[in-house]
C-alpha cells in the first residue's frame, strides 16, 4: 500500500472528474424523467463538440468562441435528434428509446472517425486557460479547471434541483415524469417542455465534453464511452434522484482516481463504474424493486 | 402464445406440411449445401476467411436476436461475452489436448455461467437496467483484457507470457486444419446452434418467452416464472456466444485484446436490429452486414467509418419504421414493388402471356 501522500493529488483529480460525471448524470436523469429517453449518445455528442472546438482553435479562433461553439454544437445535435425522433418514438418502451440513441452514437462516432481520423498517430489536446492558474492546499496542487469541474457539478445539481422545484417549466417536467398523457390533458405544451429538456441536456453534454476533453483526453472513443461512468451513477440513483446521482458520480470519480497509485489495481481502475453499479443492483432492496416495477408496468 | 393459437385451429392440426413450408425447407437445404460444398470452391482465401467470420458472428447475432426478439432483453455487451468465450477456449486449447468439440462445449458452459452471473442482478429490474449493466460489462472487459491479455501458450492460470518470441498458434481441430475445411466446420457449428435455438422456440421456453415479450403482467398471471425464463434466455444466449468465441479462437489462430473493443458491442446490436430479430434469417443478414460488408468495402478502398454511420442510420430507421428488420422488410418491399410493376405494366405482361 503506497503512503497517503501518493493518494492526495488523486483526491483533487477524482473530485474534478466526479463533478463532470455528476453534471452529466444530472442531465441524463432530467432528460430521462421528462421524456423517457436514456440518452446514450451523451458522450458522443460532447466529443463531437470538443472536436469541433479543437478544429476552430487550430484556425486561431478566440478561446471563448470555440467553447461556445462546442456547447452550441452539442445542444443543436441533441435538440435536433429530440425534435425528430422524440415524437416518433414517444409511445415506445424506454428500452427502444435508449437503443435508438445508440443509432445516433454510431452516426456521430463514424463521422468523428472520418473527419478527425486517428490513424496518423496525431495526438490532439484541448487545453483551457484555467489549466495554468491555481493554488495549493497543503502539498496538493489544484488548478482552476479542476475547481470549475467540481463547482459545475455542484452548481448544476443544486440549480437543477431548484429549477425543477420552483419554476413553471420545472414543474411541468416533473409532471411529465409522472404521466405524460395527463400532463398533456392539463394543457401543458408537452412538445415544448420536451424540447426544453433536450436542449438543456445538450448544453450539459457540451460542457461535459469540453471539461472532459481537457481533464482526460481529446479522443472520440474515450469521450464517447466516458458516458459509462455517468450511467453508473444514474443507475445507482435508479434513474430518478439527482441528489443520489450527484453523490454516486462523485464516488465513481473519486474511487477511480484513488485506485491509480495502487500498483495491483491501477490497471483495473476503469472497471470502477461497472463494479459499483453491479454492487448497487445487488443490494438494491427487493421491495423497492417490486414497487418500482409495479409503478412502471 | 401464438403457437398454441395456431395449434387450436383444427385445419392445421393434422395436415401435411403445406407447400410453402416444403419450399422453405428445400430452399434452406439447397442454401446450406451450396454454402458447405460450393462456396469454399468459388471464393478466394480472403473471402473464405471472411465467411468463416460471418459464420462465427451469425451465432453472436443469433444470441442477440433471441434476447431482443424473443424475450425483449437488450445486451449492449455481447462482444465482451464473445471475448470471454474466446479466452476460455484459447486457454483450454493450450492447456489440454481435449478434442475441439469438447472445448467448444466447455467454453460455452463457462461463458454461460459468467453471462448469467452478470445479468442476474439486472433481471429483477426492467430491461433498461440489463442494457446498462451489459454496456458497463463491455467497458470493463475491455479493461481486463488489456491487462490480462489472451493466452499465448504461457503457463499459469492466465497462460500469458509477454516475453515469448515464438507464439504458438491456437490449434484447430485435426479434421479442419486448412481454411476451407475450417469454414465448413464453423458453418456446421453455427447450424447446430441455430437448431438449438429453433428447438427452444418451438417448445415450452419459446412460448413462455413470447408471453413475456408481449406482457409481463399477463405472463405472470398465466403462471410463468418470468425470472426463470429470462434467465434461461440469457443462459442460452451466453452459451451460444461462448461457443462462437471458441470457434473464433481457432479461426484467427492468434487473439489480441484490441480485437474486442467496446464500440463493437453496440455496432453488433445495431446490425442485429437491422438484420431483424424476429426471424433467424435476420441473424445471418446481420452477420453478413457486420463481417462481409466491411471486407467488401475494404477491398474497394472505402473507409469503414461510412459503415458505422450507415449502421447508426439503420438502427434509427429500423426502430422508427421497420421493427422486424431487413429480413422482413426486403422481401415485403420486393413483393410490393412486384405488385406495383405488374399494375404499371399490364400490357407488357399481357404480351408475354
Amino acid at each position: 500500500m503506497p503512503p497517503w501522500s501518493d493518494f492526495e493529488p488523486f483526491i483533487v483529480s477524482g473530485l474534478a472528474l466526479g463533478g463532470v460525471y455528476a453534471l452529466s448524470g444530472v442531465g441524463l436523469v432530467v432528460l430521462y424523467r421528462a421524456t423517457g429517453v436514456l440518452y446514450l449518445a451523451f458522450g458522443a455528442v460532447g466529443a463531437m463538440g470538443a472536436l469541433i472546438a479543437w478544429s476552430l482553435g487550430r484556425e486561431n479562433a478566440p478561446g471563448w468562441l470555440t467553447w461556445l461553439v462546442c456547447i452550441a454544437a452539442a445542444a443543436a445535435i441533441t435538440l435536433g435528434y429530440g425534435l425528430i425522433f422524440g415524437p416518433a418514438l414517444a409511445k415506445r418502451d424506454p428500452l427502444v428509446k435508449a437503443v435508438a440513441t445508440i443509432g445516433l452514437t454510431l452516426v456521430l462516432y463514424g463521422l468523428m472517425d472520418l473527419l478527425w481520423t486517428t490513424s496518423g498517430g496525431e495526438v490532439r489536446s484541448l487545453t483551457l486557460p484555467s489549466d495554468n492558474g491555481g493554488f495549493s492546499v497543503g502539498q496538493i496542487q489544484v488548478n482552476w479547471t479542476q475547481v470549475i469541474a467540481l463547482a459545475a457539478g455542484v452548481v448544476l445539481t443544486v440549480g437543477t434541483g431548484l429549477f425543477l422545484r420552483y419554476t413553471k417549466l420545472g414543474t411541468a417536467m416533473r409532471a411529465m415524469a409522472n404521466d405524460r398523457e395527463i400532463t398533456a390533458t392539463l394543457g401543458v405544451p408537452v412538445r415544448r417542455v420536451e424540447a426544453a429538456a433536450w436542449l438543456g441536456c445538450g448544453v450539459l453534454a457540451g460542457i461535459a465534453g469540453l471539461l472532459l476533453a481537457d481533464l482526460v483526453a481529446l479522443d472520440a472513443t474515450t469521450l464517447t464511452f466516458l458516458v459509462i461512468s455517468s450511467l453508473a451513477a444514474v443507475l445507482i440513483a435508479r434513474l430518478r434522484s439527482i441528489t443520489i446521482t450527484f453523490a454516486a458520480a462523485i464516488v465513481v470519480g473519486l474511487l477511480h482516481d484513488l485506485l491509480t497509485p495502487i500498483p495491483s489495481l491501477t490497471n483495473y481502475r476503469d472497471m470502477t463504474p461497472f463494479v459499483l453499479a453491479a454492487a448497487a443492483l445487488l443490494v438494491m432492496p427487493r421491495r423497492q424493486v417490486m414497487a418500482q416495477s409495479r409503478e412502471e408496468a | 402464445m401464438r403457437d398454441t393459437l395456431v395449434r387450436a385451429d383444427p385445419r392445421s392440426v393434422r395436415q401435411k406440411p403445406g407447400r410453402s413450408q416444403l419450399i422453405r425447407a428445400a430452399v434452406v437445404t439447397v442454401l446450406l449445401l451450396f454454402t458447405l460444398f460450393a462456396l469454399p470452391q468459388l471464393l478466394s482465401l480472403y473471402y473464405i476467411d471472411t465467411m468463416t467470420q460471418v459464420a462465427v458472428y451469425s451465432m453472436v447475432t443469433l444470441a442477440l436476436g433471441v434476447l431482443a426478439g424473443r424475450v425483449g432483453l437488450v445486451s449492449l455487451g455481447q462482444v465482451a461475452v464473445l471475448a470471454i468465450g474466446a479466452w476460455v477456449a484459447a486457454r483450454l486449447l493450450f492447456a489440454t489436448t481435449q478434442p475441439y468439440p469438447v472445448i467448444l462445449l466447455e467454453a460455452g458452459l463457462i461463458t454461460m455461467v459468467a453471462g448469467v452471473v452478470t445479468g442476474l442482478p439486472a433481471l429483477r429490474l426492467r430491461g433498461l437496467y440489463l442494457a446498462l449493466i451489459t454496456l458497463m460489462l463491455a467497458g470493463a472487459i475491455t479493461v481486463v483484457l488489456a491487462t490480462v491479455n489472451f493466452p499465448n501458450g504461457g503457463h499459469g492460470f492466465l497462460g500469458y507470457n509477454g516475453s515469448l518470441v515464438h507464439i504458438p498458434p491456437i490449434r484447430r481441430p485435426s479434421i479442419a486444419s486448412n481454411d476451407p475445411a475450417y469454414f465448413r466446420y464453423a458453418v456446421v457449428v453455427a447450424i447446430l446452434m441455430f437448431l438449438l435455438v429453433l428447438a427452444h422456440i418451438k417448445t415450452k421456453p419459446g412460448r413462455a418467452w413470447a408471453a413475456i415479450r408481449q406482457s409481463e403482467p399477463a405472463a405472470l398471471a398465466a403462471g410463468i416464472n418470468i425470472t426463470l425464463y429470462k434467465l434461461w434466455a440469457l443462459a442460452l444466449a451466453s452459451f451460444i456466444t461462448g461457443v462462437a468465441g471458441g470457434v473464433l479462437a481457432g479461426a484467427v489462430h492468434y487473439l489480441y485484446s484490441i480485437g474486442f473493443p467496446t464500440q463493437d458491442s453496440i455496432t453488433l446490436l445495431a446490425v442485429t436490429l437491422m438484420g431483424g430479430v424476429y426471424s433467424m434469417w435476420g441473424a445471418v443478414v446481420a452477420a453478413l452486414l457486420y463481417q462481409f460488408l466491411p471486407a467488401l468495402l475494404n477491398n474497394w478502398g472505402v473507409s469503414a467509418d461510412w459503415l458505422t454511420i450507415l449502421f447508426g442510420l439503420g438502427v434509427l430507421q429500423v426502430l422508427t419504421t421497420a421493427p422486424a428488420g431487413l429480413a422482413d422488410q426486403v422481401p415485403r418491399d420486393l413483393a410490393r414493388l412486384g405488385r406495383l410493376l405488374r399494375r404499371r405494366l399490364p400490357q407488357s405482361q399481357g404480351q408475354t402471356k
